[in-house]
């Protein structure tokens, strides 16, 4: 609009066409425009322009909304990602500073063998624990057979007795 | 018409998505935007339409405005819609041509409402050919200067200008 108001139309005209010739046609834009002028458009009804307001407010919140979706959906692989790291790393930490498991379990082994570093001294007295109760087993099938001339309940018994005793004192060591 | 800083003040709220300055934008380009359309449809509903698709795509489109004249821009935009409208209209001419020609045979002249048909600058302009019409109302309407019509049409200031000069002269005869 300024550039308009500034240019020279006879100036511009100049370039092309003679003096005279250019003033002419100036004056024929001069008078055109002024018909322009005098017979105006009519202007756009306010219902219209309100309708248009409406349609732009409509046109800008779905915009936006399309906007948000794009994002999220851009953003949707890159946060699973993140989430999924999180939770790795969270179940690694937790085994890392944990410290070792403690393992408890039961043993037929008695505990002085097992803290003992005496191997040799170790499995010698296995070997006398294990013939002693082989030896048992054997006196206390006798009996049970009655192979022993018919006193076999007191025998049963004292066996018996005999036998919770080594247990006792093999298992203190 | 608001200065050149408070335009620029409300186009940076329009490409923030602010609907305030969109509705500011209405308020200073409806007027001339509608008479630009008016004048080349001769139709008021016509023109309110174009009007309405004109601002609902400047939504979109005013991101993409990189400075320079904004009333070049707004028109161009506004001179596509135009010709747009055009090719669709050719195109169904084309489908519905046996039933027009049934039509303008009953037409003596266009349908017009009182007030459009009492507008005798409009029944001229018809007479115009349509390039020499939209090229003067481009003019009067945007309030563009001969050079940036030239570059918006993408050709010489010279074909411009005698086009132009042409059209006036011509219009302004059978006006008289």
């Amino acid at each position: 609009m300024n550039s308009r108001n500034e240019e020279n139309l006879k100036d511009l005209f100049e370039r092309f066409v003679g003096a005279e010739e250019a003033e002419g046609a100036v004056e024929d834009f001069q008078m055109a425009e002024r018909i322009l002028r005098e017979h105006a458009a009519p202007e756009p009804d306010k219902e219209l322009i309100a309708a248009i307001k409406s349609e732009i407010t409509e046109a800008i919140r779905r915009r936006k909304e399309s906007a948000f979706r794009r994002i999220a959906y851009k953003m949707a692989p890159v946060a699973a990602v993140f989430i999924i790291l999180a939770a790795v790393s969270v179940r690694l930490f937790e085994r890392g500073g944990g410290g070792p498991v403690k393992v408890t379990y039961a043993s037929m082994i008695p505990a002085a063998i097992w803290e003992s570093d005496d191997i040799a001294i170790d499995d010698l007295d296995l070997a006398i624990l294990t013939a002693e109760i082989d030896e048992l087993e054997s006196e206390v099938v006798t009996l049970e057979l009655g192979e022993n001339g018919g006193n076999g309940r007191s025998a049963v018994t004292e066996l018996e007795m005999e036998l919770v005793e080594i247990n006792s004192d093999f298992w203190e060591g | 018409m608001a200065k050149s800083d408070d335009l620029a003040q409300i186009i940076n709220g329009c490409k923030a998505g602010s609907a305030e300055s969109f509705s500011q934008l209405v308020d200073m380009y409806a007027g001339r935007l509608f008479g630009y359309f008016y004048r080349l449809t001769g139709n008021s509903e016509l023109s309110d339409e174009l009007l309405s698709e004109l601002f609902v795509k400047l939504v979109g489109k005013i991101g993409s405005y990189k400075g320079g004249s904004f009333d070049s821009w707004l028109f161009k935009i506004a001179s596509n819609i135009f010709n747009d409208y055009l090719r669709g209209k050719q195109r169904r001419k084309k489908l519905l041509d046996v039933k027009k020609r049934e039509l303008e045979s009953k037409i003596t002249e266009p349908k017009r409402s009182e007030s459009e048909r009492i507008d005798k600058l409009q029944i001229q302009l018809e007479k115009l050919n349509a390039d020499t019409r939209e090229l003067i109302m481009l003019r009067f309407y945007s309030q563009l200067s001969l050079k940036e019509m030239a570059e918006m049409r993408s050709e010489p200031i010279g074909t411009t200008l005698s086009k132009l000069h042409r059209g006036l002269k011509r219009l302004r005869e059978l006006m008289e």
